[in-house]
């Protein structure tokens, strides 16, 4: 199949939302509705994405709508930026493909209270001490290994279970979306396969859009939110984009596998084999979650392994302890994971299975799955966008509750295909443009950093600019790269 | 013979040959090609034996595939030369390849999966096509 411009019905909702009605293809259950200005609208249906926001209101049990954030762009199945709830109650299901094969991909960033001074002069040393002693790339493990015995405990517990041996605090884990983990894992669930893929995975940053950046916070639109979470303009912060490495992908893989016939059994048609799907409540569907729910946990305790691995290069490069660094987690959010939620919904409230494939959690103020310190700004939305341009820290709003269930972006979304990024970069050297800029990038693989050049990004400033109108959202900080390494 | 095609976020591969079997052998070669920039570098000196179980064209292309995805990332071998045979119930296939070596093989992309999304195996006028996207 070809990138294929979407020739479906689009109705204008309002100036920050379009419409694909529910008549648009028998079957859809649901509207679909994609959060877009009029300049994004047009970028998004150049490829095949809306196709997808229509063929997940397919699903049954699902509520409301389909619903896509700002940075859509085409996946494999769901679209990239794509959200939907769904009621065990009215025969809702739970979708591998709503979670993606990178479970609990996500986003933590870590602040310093070092200023951009402090770190300019050391930048080329810290990027370069940061690439040799963070496992990045293909296929590479990490110095942490653990027996399967250890990954079960993991599993189970989520990075808490990394407070005993000395590689997280009791902090790090009250400012993880959900304190890093999600209740009733069942390692059981998971198979030896997984485990074989994961054992020397965690704590590794793997390749593609994945990354660990050192960055400068640059312009302060909330003060009183930044005051809460100890950020200011100047200050050097670090963020970290990772997932649940080879074992997530493998639980989905195993997933999608054992659910094939699943979908014919229960009567349910599909416009499309990777939606495949199981009712929550049944065996199929309890045994995915158990396995999800395990591969998240193994995910955050990577991203806290990636923080820590950070923290010890910042403490060599500087000569001080990350505490006298004040290298403190801001927070820790997951963009890739489906969970439980009490949501309003025709005015009763409801348990809803909430997936998230490419969409933030952006819980508003007061919202009581909040850490105290940010009850009265709201949940930090935080937002990677490319590595040339910027990144952004949004707090949640009351609107994502009432038309996203608490939803916001997770990037800038792509815009160029990897093949047509590659062409773009012939003859061009990404590195030396992005040092001109005053960014150091080392990555392993140079096609690697042609394809995740800026160009190949939407503006995150539009993007976030939609999510901060549309009120899911609202702008609190936008930080600058310094510095990237990548796979 | 395969191709890459473009995709958004991920990487397509499609696949053209005269016969089913050279179509699985190629499909290898290409998810390899993803995997490693200069494939033809890779030496056969290490064989890995795979059967695949099924009837169903479509999920046994994406079961070899993901076989040998598999064995990548678990004994970190590279395959460069494929030799598949298709019988009642599945196949059976040879992947020849090397450890490898960081200083010469070229690795570029991960690829976290083989998805079903758009996947196809068809018979053509001139043989048999097959087009599947990959989770990089």
């Amino acid at each position: 199949m070809q990138m294929k411009r979407f020739q479906g019905p689009l109705e204008r909702v309002n100036d920050y939302c379009w419409r694909i009605p529910k008549s648009y293809k028998p079957g859809m259950r649901v509207d679909g509705l994609i959060y877009a200005n009029e300049q994004l609208i047009e970028r998004i249906c150049e490829d095949p994405a809306p196709e997808q926001v229509a063929n997940v209101a397919f699903l049954p049990g699902v509520q409301m709508a389909s619903l896509a954030m700002p940075d859509i762009h085409w996946g494999y199945g769901f679209p990239i930026g794509g959200v939907c709830a769904t009621d065990p109650l009215q025969g809702g299901v739970i979708s591998p493909g709503g979670v993606g094969y990178d479970i609990n991909c996500g986003v933590r960033l870590v602040r310093t209270n070092l200023s951009a001074n402090d770190v300019q002069p050391q930048i080329e040393l810290l990027i370069q001490q940061l690439f040799d002693n963070v496992p990045t790339g293909v296929g590479r493990g990490g110095k942490y290994k653990f027996s399967p015995q250890q990954l079960r405990a993991l599993m189970e517990s989520g990075p808490r279970g990394l407070i005993s041996r000395g590689l997280a605090t009791a902090r790090d884990i009250d400012f993880t979306e959900g304190q890093g983990c999600l209740q009733d894992a069942d390692p059981e669930c998971v198979s030896p396969r997984a485990l074989q893929r994961g054992y020397d995975q965690c704590g590794s940053l793997g390749a593609g859009n994945h990354f660990m950046e050192v960055q400068v916070v640059d312009q302060v639109f909330d003060q009183a939110a930044a005051d809460v979470m100890g950020i200011k303009p100047g200050m050097v912060c670090v963020m970290i984009h990772s997932g649940s490495r080879g074992l997530g992908y493998q639980v989905c893989d195993d997933a999608l596998r054992s659910l094939r016939g699943v979908p014919a059994a229960y009567g349910i048609e599909l416009p499309d084999r990777q939606l495949v799907c199981a009712p929550v409540e049944s065996p199929a569907g309890s045994e995915y979650l158990g396995a999800m729910r395990a591969a998240a946990n193994f995910a955050w305790c990577n991203r806290q392994l990636l923080m820590w691995q950070a923290r010890e290069v910042f403490e060599s490069v500087f000569a001080r302890s990350w505490q006298e660094l004040d290298m403190q987690l801001v927070y820790d959010v997951a963009h890739n994971i489906a969970k439980p939620e009490d949501h309003l919904i025709d005015g009763k409230s409801k348990r809803v299975w909430v997936h998230r494939k490419g969409a933030t959690r952006a819980f508003p103020p007061h919202h009581p799955d909040l850490p105290t310190d940010y009850a009265s700004i709201g949940q930090p939305v935080l937002i990677p966008g490319d590595m040339g341009r910027a990144s952004w820290v949004l707090v949640g709003q009351q609107g994502s509750m009432e038309k996203t269930f608490g939803s916001a972006c997770h990037g800038a979304g792509r815009v160029l295909s990897r093949h047509a990024a590659v062409r773009l970069s012939k003859g061009r050297h990404i590195d030396e443009e992005l040092r001109q800029q005053g960014v150091v990038a080392k990555a392993r693989s140079r096609k690697g950093l042609a394809e995740e050049q800026p160009d190949a990004y939407k503006d995150v400033d539009l993007v976030v600019d939609v999510v901060d109108k549309a009120n899911l959202a609202k702008k609190v900080a936008k930080l600058r790269p310094l510095g990237v390494i990548k796979g | 013979m395969f191709t890459i095609f473009p995709h958004t976020a991920d990487a397509g591969l499609r696949v053209e040959a005269e016969d089913v079997e050279t179509l699985f052998a190629d499909a290898g070669r290409g998810l390899f090609s993803l995997l490693v920039s200069n494939v033809d570098d890779v030496q056969p000196n290490v064989r890995r034996e795979i059967t695949v179980d099924g009837d169903d064209l479509e999920y046994l292309f994406f079961d070899w595939l993901s076989e040998l995805l598999f064995i990548f990332e678990d004994q970190h071998l590279l395959f460069s030369q494929f030799d598949v045979s298709l019988q009642k119930g599945g196949l059976r296939g040879v992947a020849s390849g090397e450890q490898i070596d960081r200083d010469r093989h070229r690795l570029e992309h991960e690829i976290k999966a083989i998805t079903y999304h758009d996947l196809k195996v068809k018979r053509t006028d001139q043989g048999w096509i097959a087009e599947v996207i990959v989770d990089i």
